[in-house]
């Protein structure tokens, strides 16, 4: 009874992770598991709110499917800007700057050069 | 990089990973522990899945400029604070209102509160509490002890005392709300 008591108040684990809540969101656990998830969730305003709007979706299958969605999403995001970066890097290479250097340099000798045999001609 | 490689590390370890190295990628993996939820956040203030999906889109942006910018201390409960804050802007848009209920406290600490893991160690917390659990109103009395004391789910209680899943949800919440309260009042008189 008192250790039962202490959980009204004690800040228990406060995590929940999305496997679990997405099983019950759907429904899907044993009684016990059921009531330790909701512990967590009276402890958690940030996991209660969200299933709060989780149980507003229509098709609670599709929850996995919409996260899975976003996070391909977010994948392509954050993969997108580390290439971006890998090609500024590239232009930090001095490999890149020597090639443009002596890409320079060859044509201002070309340039000279045309220029000595038109005025000889 | 494959996110459940990663389990084991802390939000924190990974903050710090991307503020050392500044991969992205550390911030996407991190994100993904949060898509969830983040979308039951958007779900239940903007209630529209189209919208929803949209606005945690925009707060993984958000997320990641803002971290570039500056270190944040409470990932978590700024990231949820984040989330409330971007629907009550677009509530706002839609609706042309300002909710007052929130500010903005992006870097913002949790409250401090009551240390309660210390205080239920005591026998007079413990003997204060089963005073005020008497001094409850009767649902919320039902509902607290029916959850915590019976350890019986929402849906069980529901079935039990015929009152719907909201009210028990409610009577639990706000009879935990009162019970420290009560206890916190007794406190003070001691």
């Amino acid at each position: 009874m008192q250790d039962n008591l202490k959980d009204i108040l004690s800040h228990l684990t406060t995590d929940i992770d999305q496997e679990t809540l997405l099983l019950y969101l759907q429904d899907k656990l044993p009684a016990e598991k059921k009531h330790e998830v909701e512990k967590t969730l009276a402890a958690n305003e940030f996991a209660n709110d969200a299933l709060e709007g989780l149980q507003q979706v229509k098709d609670k299958k599709q929850v996995a499917y919409m996260v899975e969605m976003l996070n391909r999403d977010l994948k392509k995001k954050v993969e997108k800007k580390k290439q971006r970066r890998e090609k500024l890097k590239l232009k930090d290479q001095p490999w890149l700057y020597m090639v443009i250097f002596i890409f320079i340099i060859l044509i201002i000798l070309c340039y000279l050069i045309i220029q000595r045999l038109m005025q000889h001609s | 990089m494959n996110a459940d490689k990663y389990h084991h590390i802390s939000d924190q370890d990974l903050l710090a990973k991307f503020h050392a190295d500044h991969n992205n990628e550390w911030l996407g993996i991190l994100l993904q522990r949060y898509t969830l939820l983040l979308l039951g956040v958007c779900m239940k203030y903007l209630k529209n899945e189209d919208e929803a999906k949209d606005s945690v889109q925009q707060i993984f942006l958000k997320v990641i400029q803002e971290l570039q910018k500056y270190k944040v201390d409470y990932f978590k409960s700024w990231l949820y604070m984040v989330a409330k804050n971007h629907c009550l802007m677009k509530l706002r848009d839609r609706q042309s209102k300002i909710p007052a209920e929130l500010t903005e406290r992006l870097m913002a600490a949790p409250e401090v509160e009551t240390d309660w893991n210390a205080l239920v160690q005591t026998d007079l917390t413990l003997e204060m509490m089963e005073t005020s659990l008497k001094e409850l109103n009767p649902e919320q009395l039902q509902c607290v002890t029916l959850f915590y004391l019976e350890k019986k789910s929402y849906q069980e209680i529901a079935e039990s005392t015929g009152y719907n899943m909201l009210q028990v949800k409610s009577y639990i919440q706000n009879g935990k709300r009162n019970l420290k309260i009560l206890i916190e009042k007794k406190l003070k008189v001691k």
